[in-house]
């Protein structure tokens, strides 16, 4: 008999090589996001092949970079500084148009939003949220209701929302999201679930300028004035 | 824990908090081992510097990334070199540039070979110890790792590329991990 840890720990070795394609690239993604945070066999094997995958570095002859680029690295590290400042309410609504590039949804036309009901969850997506919960471990979930929940790790500007079996909203309805402050609710984007019922949404966000995310159901296609009704009363 | 390893911990430490000092000296470290694997997974200067680069700022901009309970800082950093090197590959397309240029790798220009000999000095010993782990495993486990991890091959790749089935690639992919940790955790 197969042990389950071990077909797991083997796509795992072969998940930090990115070795995977395919099915065992798709597999490993729902491992790493359902199962091996979860489970300190795997997680501390991930550990372990990860520091591995590190010192095969060395293996490569070292060689000395061009003089330009240590300069070039200043340059930019001048020109955007660096996150961790605690952002006011002005700077959340800067970042939530700062959203509209990164996920390239943000207000996002009922057509786009009909697209999705035809579409696939995008592979690098699924990646994406696979290598975020495998490079922070002390990660922070909070269920949304519905099924889904709000994935973060603290100091880090990014957050997923995701979610399976998370239901369809009535017809002519979408999904809102909304980050929330005291006083203060700033419209992230608009979705639908994927056709599976799998939602995974990037904000480009850092989770500690607002209190917590909310999401309502709201008319599509609507002018994102102020929160409607929560869409999942039960959370929270 | 090594006494370079302490060291690492402090400069991230004080990189966390703002440190620019902290910073170039974490670059003096490690870009020169960043730059070769860079190169050996890329085959192009042009890509290597961009990869470097790239692992450094996000090194700057999020250093909550790494976790000292995971590991040494050196492991997190090459092995973000790394995942960005084969990102970047796979996204240009370029293998095939690649693989031709990387069997035969040219000297990279302006190399210094007294920074060479002084990243040596630190990074000397773990480095012999990584490839004498590597020597030790056996021949066919040893070469599914490399193609893997510096060709930037994928397993079907693999497998299609030796004739063997896939199942055979992960097997030996799984037990040269494995003996790898034991003989690296053993001189670590």
């Amino acid at each position: 008999m197969i042990d389950r840890h071990d077909e797991t720990q083997e796509l795992l070795a072969g998940y930090v090589l990115q070795s995977l394609s395919g099915e065992d690239a798709a597999e490993a993604d729902r491992l790493l996001t359902e199962h091996v945070p979860d489970c300190s066999e795997c997680r501390m094997m991930l550990d372990a092949f990860q520091a591995v995958a590190g010192e095969l570095a060395l293996e490569a002859e070292p060689a000395t970079p061009p003089d330009t680029l240590l300069p070039r690295i200043h340059r930019e590290m001048d020109t955007r500084g660096r996150p961790g400042i605690r952002w006011t309410p002005g700077r959340l609504v800067a970042a939530a148009a700062s959203v509209v590039l990164v996920v390239g949804a943000g207000g996002m036309a009922l057509s786009q939003l009909e697209d999705r009901k035809t579409a696939q969850v995008p592979a690098a997506d699924v990646q994406g949220l696979a290598d975020f919960v495998v490079q922070h471990p002390t990660l922070l979930r909070q269920p949304l209701g519905g099924n889904a929940q709000e994935i973060s790790a603290r100091g880090v500007q990014e957050l997923y929302v995701y979610g399976r079996g998370v239901p369809f909203p009535a017809p002519g309805l979408v999904y809102r999201l909304w980050a929330v402050s005291a006083h203060h609710a700033t419209h992230l984007r608009d979705f639908l679930p994927y056709p599976d019922g799998t939602v995974l949404v990037r904000l480009a966000i850092d989770p500690s300028t607002f209190d917590h995310l909310l999401v309502t159901v709201e008319p599509a296609g609507s002018e994102p004035s102020e929160p409607g009704d929560p869409a999942w009363p039960e959370a929270g | 824990m090594r006494d370079s390893d302490r060291e690492d911990l402090e400069l991230h430490r004080r990189l966390s908090s703002g440190d620019r000092g902290a910073f170039d000296e974490l670059y003096g470290r490690y870009a020169g081992s960043a730059y070769g694997l860079a190169y050996r997974v890329t085959g192009q200067q042009i890509l290597a510097q961009d990869v470097v680069h790239d692992a450094f700022m996000a090194l700057w901009r999020t250093p909550e990334a790494y976790d000292p309970a995971r590991g040494p800082f050196r492991t997190f950093f090459l092995a973000l070199v790394h995942h960005r090197a084969v990102d970047l590959v796979r996204r240009e397309s370029r293998l095939h540039a690649r693989s031709e240029r990387a069997a035969n790798l040219e000297p990279l220009v302006g190399e210094d070979p007294a920074d060479a000999i002084a990243e040596e000095s630190y990074l000397g010993v773990r480095r012999k110890e990584v490839r004498e782990a590597l020597a030790g495993l056996p021949p066919e486990q040893r070469q599914v790792l490399e193609m893997a991890y510096f060709g930037g091959k994928t397993q079907v790749q693999i497998a299609e590329e030796l004739g063997i089935p896939l199942g055979t690639v992960k097997t030996r992919t799984f037990a040269a991990m494995r003996k790898l940790r034991a003989a690296l955790e053993e001189t670590g």
